[in-house]
C-alpha cells in the first residue's frame, strides 16, 4: 500500500501534554511561535482542578502556607537549588496571571491568584492550601469561612464521593454541614461516573430535573456543595444554569479520579488548541529524537502510522514516573527519551525513607533533570546538551511537588521560562 | 438454543502477547478513565477496567461468556483517555472470534456470509450484475430527468481510473437515489473515476465478527479488484468501518496493494480549497444549526485529527462558520454512537440504545438542527436513537448537503432533509 510518512514542520515542539506542556504550548501561541504538542497526558485527567503555588514547606514549624509568596521567599533563602529559587516572584505572577486567563476565555473560569492561599475543600472532608480555584469551586471557600448551612449532595451509585464522610470531618467545625444522597435522574442503575452525570448535566432538561430534586432536599441550606459534576466543557455555564433553577449558591468539591477538572482540562486542550493553529497530535509518545542541523526530528507511530515532527526548538516536559518522563530501573533512574543525566541518590536504597509519611520526604521524589539558566537540560559535562532543547516542569530536580503542593506552580513558572528561553533561541536564528 | 459452549481461553496470555514492546498492563492504575469515558460500561455489568482486571486475574470463562464483548464497539475511546495506552478493543476482538459461529449474532454472521456470497463482496448479498444493472438505470433516469445531467457518468470496471471508488450496499440495495449526488460532485470536479463489477462493496461484519481468516478473504478480493483495474487511489465514500477493515487489513495481513487508501472527506476538503468544488453557506438563510459526528473508524482509530480538521472545513464551509457546532467532546475524543462493531446487525436493540445514550445527550446538548457524518453506521444509529429518544435533529450525509449548496440536489436525492430544507433549490 502506498502511504506516506507525514511530516509536520513547526518552529516549537512540545513533549508532553500535562500541566507544564499545555502551559508551554499556551505561552508560545501567545508569543506568536507555531507550536506542535505531542506526547500523553500523564496524570492530567487525575487534577482535582485546584492550581498549587505552594502549601507545604517542610522546614517551617507549621508547614502549612498561608501565604504562599511570603513563604516562597523563604524558600529561595532557604534552598537555592529549588526551581522556584531560579525564577523572580514577578515572573511566576505573569506566568499565572497568563495561563489562567487563557483557560478562563477558552470556557474554565479560574479565580485570579490573590496574596493568600484558599482553604480547599477536599473529597475526603479535609482541606488544603491552594492558589487558584475553577469558578464552579470557588463558593465553597465561602461557605466554609462563613459556616453556613450547607448541604452536601452525593448520589447513588457513584463512588469515591461521600457527603456523609465530608460531614463527618468537617463537622465539629462546620457544625450546620449536613449531606443528602439523591439518585440522579435516569440514572439509577449500577456504578455511576462523575463524567457521565457531567456530560448528562450540559443538556439542559437534565439540568431541570436535577434542580427540582436538590431543591426538595435543600431546606434551609445557604449553599449546596456537590461532586464536581457540572458539565465538561461549559462548566459556568451549567453552574449558573442549575443555579438559578435551584435558587441556592452551588459549588463543587473534587472527586477522586477519574475525575471532571482533569477531563474538563484536558478537552479544552483538544477542542481550543486546534481552533487556534496549535497543532496536537493527542496521546502520542515520541519514540525517539535526530538531532541534525539546528534542527530536531521527533519520530512518533500513531494510530495512522509513522510521523515525523521537524522542529527548531523542543520544549521537554514529560513528567515524572507516572508519564514516563523518569523511569526507575533497577539500579538507577533514567530519562529515557533523549538520555539527559539524572541528579539522584546515590543509589536505590537511599530512594525512600522508612517511614512513608516521614516529614523530610523520600529522596527519591527530588530527583530530576538539571537545566542552565536558559532552561536547557546539561549534559553529562554539565553543558546543555541540545542548544535548541529546553525543559519544563516536575522533570526538573530539586524540588517535592506532592509534598510542597507546589505542582502546577512549577509546572506553569518553569513552562513560562521555558518558552521566554525558547522564544529567544528562535529569533536569533 | 443448540448445546455448543463457548471454549475458554487464557485472556492474560493474550493480552501479553498482544502488547506492544515496553508496554505493560501492570502500568494499568486501575483508574477508571476507560470506563467513564465508555457508553458501554454497565452494559452486562461489565466496562473496560473490570474486562482488563478480570482478565489480569485469570477470570477466562466469565470474560470468555460474557456477551458484552457484542456490546463494546471496538472504538479503542478507552485506549484513547488511557495515560498508559492500553489497548482492550483487541482483546475484545479476540473473544468475539473465540464464540462458536452459532452462538455469536446471526445478524452479523449472516452478514459476513452473504460478503463471501459474491464477487461483488456485498454484504447485503447484490450480485455484481444487479449492481451494474441499478447503476446503469438509475444514470439513465437522472440524464433524463435533470437535462443539466445528460452527460453524467457513473464508469464501471475502467481500467487506469485515478480513483476506484466504494459503494455501500445500502444504497443501491434500498436507497439508489442516493448514489446520484456523488456521481455529480465527481461530474463537477473532473474526477478519473469507476466502479467495478467486483469487489465494489464497503461494508465488511467479517471484521466485527471477530473471523480474521473470512476478514483476510474478503479484503483480499478488494485489493485484487482495485489491483485488477489499477487505480491510483481506493477512495472511500461515506462510510467509516469500510475504510478502517481495508487499511487497516492491508497492513495486518500485509496485502500487497498497489494504491493508496483514502477517504472522499480529504478529498471534499482538497476540492473546496482548490475550488473545484464552489461551495459557500449563502442557501443557509436561516441560519440553520449543524453539528458533525467523528466516525471512530477513520478519525480516533486511523487518521487521527488531520481529518477531523477536514471534516470542519467542509462542513463550516457548507452551513457557515456561525452555524457549525461541535459535539463535545469531539475529534479523537468523540464518543462512538453505539451503531459500530455491527451493534447495529447484532439484535441487542435495547443495549445499543442506552450505550447510544451518550450520543444522544451530546447531540441534544448543541441544540443542532441537523447531524453531518460520513459514516452510514453513525448515520442509521443517529436516526434510530434521535427517534427513540424524541430528538428533533435529521442526519445527513455529505454529498446531500454538497449538492444543496451548489443547487443541483435533485427531488428524489432528498431523503434526509428535514422538511425547511426540502425544496430548497429545487
Amino acid at each position: 500500500m502506498t502511504q506516506d510518512i507525514r511530516c509536520i514542520e513547526t518552529d516549537l515542539a512540545v513533549i508532553g501534554s500535562g500541566l507544564a506542556g499545555v502551559a508551554a504550548s499556551i505561552f508560545a501561541h501567545n508569543r506568536h511561535i507555531k507550536t506542535a504538542q505531542t506526547g500523553n497526558t500523564g496524570a492530567l485527567a487525575y487534577t482535582t482542578g485546584y492550581l498549587d503555588l505552594l502549601g507545604n514547606l517542610r522546614d517551617n514549624e507549621d508547614p502549612l502556607v498561608s501565604n504562599p509568596w511570603e513563604a516562597i521567599r523563604k524558600l529561595q533563602e532557604q534552598d537555592s537549588e529549588h526551581p522556584y529559587s531560579r525564577i523572580m516572584e514577578q515572573d511566576i505572577r505573569s506566568a499565572f496571571k497568563e495561563f489562567i486567563s487563557f483557560i478562563s476565555v477558552c470556557g474554565i473560569d479560574y479565580s485570579m491568584p490573590e496574596e493568600m492561599n484558599l482553604d480547599a475543600l477536599t473529597p475526603a472532608g479535609t482541606l488544603k492550601k491552594t492558589m487558584s480555584m475553577p469558578a464552579t469551586m470557588r463558593a465553597g471557600v465561602e461557605a466554609f469561612t462563613r459556616k453556613a448551612p450547607c448541604v452536601i449532595i452525593d448520589f447513588k451509585g457513584l463512588k469515591g464521593f461521600s457527603g456523609k464522610q465530608i460531614v463527618a470531618n468537617l463537622k465539629t467545625r462546620w457544625p450546620q454541614l449536613r449531606c443528602e444522597r439523591i439518585t440522579f435522574p435516569d440514572l439509577d442503575q449500577g456504578e455511576v461516573y462523575p463524567e457521565v452525570l457531567a456530560r448528562a448535566l450540559e443538556v439542559p432538561a437534565h439540568r431541570s430535573q436535577l434542580a427540582a430534586m436538590v431543591k426538595a432536599v435543600a431546606g434551609d441550606a445557604k449553599f449546596i456543595g456537590m461532586p464536581a459534576i457540572l458539565g465538561i466543557h461549559r462548566p459556568d455555564l451549567v453552574m449558573r444554569s442549575l443555579q438559578e433553577l435551584i435558587g441556592i449558591p452551588l459549588f463543587e468539591i473534587p472527586t477522586m479520579p477519574p475525575s471532571v477538572p482533569g477531563i474538563r482540562l484536558r478537552e479544552l486542550v483538544e477542542q481550543a488548541f486546534p481552533e487556534k493553529g496549535i497543532t496536537v497530535i493527542p496521546q502520542q509518545k515520541v519514540l525517539s529524537i535526530d538531532w541534525s542541523d539546528k534542527r530536531a526530528q521527533l519520530h512518533l507511530n500513531d494510530s495512522y502510522g509513522l510521523l515525523t515532527i521537524d522542529s527548531r526548538a523542543v520544549i521537554l516536559a514529560t513528567g515524572r514516573f507516572i508519564s514516563g518522563g523518569l523511569e526507575a530501573c533497577m539500579d538507577n533512574i533514567m530519562e529515557p527519551l533523549i538520555g539527559i543525566p539524572v541528579t539522584q541518590p546515590k543509589s536505590r536504597e537511599q530512594w525512600y525513607r522508612q517511614r512513608y509519611l516521614d516529614k523530610q520526604g523520600h529522596d527519591i521524589h527530588r530527583a530530576g533533570i538539571e537545566v542552565d539558566a536558559s532552561y536547557r537540560p546539561l549534559g553529562p559535562d554539565g553543558k546543555p546538551m541540545y542548544e535548541n532543547l529546553f525543559a519544563a516542569g516536575i522533570i526538573i530536580a530539586h524540588q517535592d511537588w506532592i509534598r510542597e503542593r507546589c505542582g502546577a506552580g512549577i509546572a506553569i513558572s518553569t513552562a513560562f521560562k521555558a518558552v521566554e528561553s525558547a522564544a529567544q533561541f528562535l529569533s536569533q536564528q | 438454543m443448540s448445546d455448543t459452549k463457548i471454549k475458554s481461553f487464557s485472556f492474560k496470555e493474550l493480552a501479553i502477547e498482544l502488547l506492544p514492546e515496553g508496554a505493560s498492563f501492570e502500568a494499568c492504575l486501575t483508574c477508571g478513565l476507560c470506563s467513564s469515558g465508555c457508553p458501554a460500561s454497565g452494559l452486562e455489568n461489565m466496562d473496560p477496567r473490570k474486562f482488563i482486571r478480570m482478565a489480569m486475574l485469570g477470570m477466562d470463562e466469565e470474560l470468555s461468556q460474557t456477551p458484552w464483548v457484542w456490546m463494546c464497539t471496538q472504538c479503542k475511546r478507552c485506549q484513547h483517555v488511557c495515560p498508559m495506552n492500553i489497548d482492550i478493543s483487541q482483546l475484545v476482538f479476540h473473544a468475539r472470534g473465540n464464540w462458536p459461529k452459532e452462538l455469536k449474532p446471526s445478524g452479523i454472521v449472516r452478514s459476513c456470509e452473504l460478503t463471501r456470497s459474491n464477487r461483488s463482496t456485498s454484504a447485503m448479498g447484490i450480485p455484481p450484475d444487479d449492481f451494474v444493472f441499478v447503476v446503469n438505470d438509475i444514470l439513465d433516469e437522472v440524464r433524463e430527468e435533470q437535462p443539466q445531467f445528460k452527460d453524467l457518468c457513473a464508469p464501471i470496471d475502467k481500467k487506469g481510473a485515478t480513483f476506484f471508488v466504494n459503494q455501500n450496499s445500502r444504497e443501491p440495495m434500498s436507497e439508489p437515489e442516493e448514489m446520484v449526488p456523488l456521481w455529480k460532485i465527481f461530474h463537477l470536479v473532473g474526477a478519473d473515476w469507476t466502479y467495478a463489477s467486483k469487489g465494489w462493496a464497503a461494508e465488511n461484519f467479517c471484521m466485527f465478527s471477530g473471523d480474521e481468516e473470512a476478514w483476510h478473504d474478503v479484503i483480499s478480493q478488494r485489493v485484487d479488484a482495485v489491483n485488477e483495474l489499477g487505480s491510483k487511489i481506493w477512495l472511500n465514500t461515506e462510510c467509516g468501518h469500510s475504510y478502517y477493515t481495508m487499511w487497516n487489513a492491508v497492513n495486518r495481513f500485509n496485502i500487497k496493494a498497489n494504491f493508496e487508501i483514502s477517504t472522499l472527506i480529504s478529498y471534499y476538503a482538497l476540492w473546496i480549497r482548490e475550488g473545484k468544488l464552489p461551495v459557500n453557506s449563502d442557501w443557509n438563510t436561516e441560519n440553520i444549526k449543524f453539528t458533525v459526528q467523528d466516525p471512530c473508524q477513520i478519525v480516533r482509530k486511523a487518521y487521527g485529527e488531520s481529518i477531523a480538521e477536514d471534516l470542519r472545513f467542509v462542513t463550516k464551509t457548507l452551513v457557515g462558520e456561525d452555524n457549525f457546532i461541535d459535539m463535545q467532546p469531539n475529534r479523537s475524543a468523540n464518543y462512538c454512537c453505539g451503531g459500530g462493531g455491527g451493534f447495529l446487525q447484532a439484535g441487542m436493540t435495547k443495549q445499543r440504545r442506552i450505550y447510544g445514550r451518550r450520543k444522544f445527550d451530546q447531540i441534544a446538548a448543541t441544540e443542532a438542527r441537523y447531524v453531518l457524518t460520513p459514516c452510514h453506521n453513525c448515520h442509521s444509529q443517529m436516526e434510530d436513537i434521535g427517534e427513540h429518544y424524541g430528538g428533533n435533529y435529521n442526519v445527513v450525509h455529505f454529498w446531500t448537503l454538497i449538492c444543496l449548496s451548489l443547487g443541483i440536489l435533485g427531488e428524489k436525492e432528498r431523503t434526509y432533509l428535514g422538511p425547511e430544507l426540502l425544496s430548497l433549490g429545487l
